[in-house]
């Protein structure tokens, strides 16, 4: 991946995914999810009200209907939450899928750099998994979003 | 009452989503079970043997995120 052509605040947005969004969730498997999270709290997309609260209900939801979906009540496990300590991170397909298309988008854009709108793009672009559920569940709008940026 | 067991969801999309979030509650289920056989002193390759992977994987999944939990807590 080619960071050294992301901005600041891009590759602050990769790490905050990273270190705050997956770690916290106890996992150092970076996914699309965690980029979407750290890109809702960004100040350079603030005038989105994209609600960071809002996307991690959503996800938790998307995950409770999945396991419920094959049988699997939340709250099943009572099991702790994976512990938050700091552990090797990579990047798993659906992040480096996000940045690969936030690569296009700028370059569509006959943009040099790859600032945060092209990664929230990057993100929007995904038309499976987790984020496109997630956003359907906290009733945000896909094209309207993508109208704004 | 018997229940049936759930199928497959009709939706190629949300059976693909279950298997998902299976993955990652699996996960949160392995966390805790190595951690709680470190704790009462197994080896990585005890550990190894009754997850059916490598001692290398185990290690390499666990160990680190172990140590800093540890250090946290100045111990399990």
């Amino acid at each position: 991946m080619a960071f050294e052509r992301f901005t600041r605040d891009a590759r602050a947005i990769v790490r905050a995914a990273s270190q705050e969004e997956a770690q916290t969730q106890g996992t150092g498997t970076v996914q699309a999810e965690h980029l979407l999270l750290a890109l809702s709290a960004h100040a350079t997309l603030q005038h989105l009200d994209l609600d960071h609260d809002r996307i991690e209900q959503a996800l938790i939801q998307e995950e409770e209907r999945s396991l419920a979906s094959v049988g699997i009540a939340s709250g099943d496990f009572d099991g702790p939450m994976a512990s938050a300590a700091p552990r090797r991170t990579r990047l798993a397909t659906s992040a480096k899928l996000a940045l690969q298309r936030a690569l296009v988008t700028a370059q569509r854009h006959q943009d040099r750099r790859i600032e945060t709108h092209h990664l929230l793009l990057g993100v929007l672009a995904a038309d499976h998994g987790r984020v496109p559920r997630a956003l359907e569940i906290a009733g945000i709008d896909l094209d309207e979003l993508r109208a704004r940026l | 009452m018997s229940t049936a067991p759930p199928a497959v969801p009709d939706d190629p999309a949300d059976a693909l989503a279950a298997v998902g979030a299976l993955r990652r509650l699996a996960d949160r289920v392995e966390d805790a079970a190595v951690a709680r056989a470190v704790a009462e002193g197994w080896s990585w390759a005890q550990i190894a043997e009754a997850l059916g992977v490598t001692r290398q994987a185990v290690h390499k999944k666990h160990a680190r995120g172990l140590a800093a939990a540890n250090q946290k807590t100045g111990g399990l």
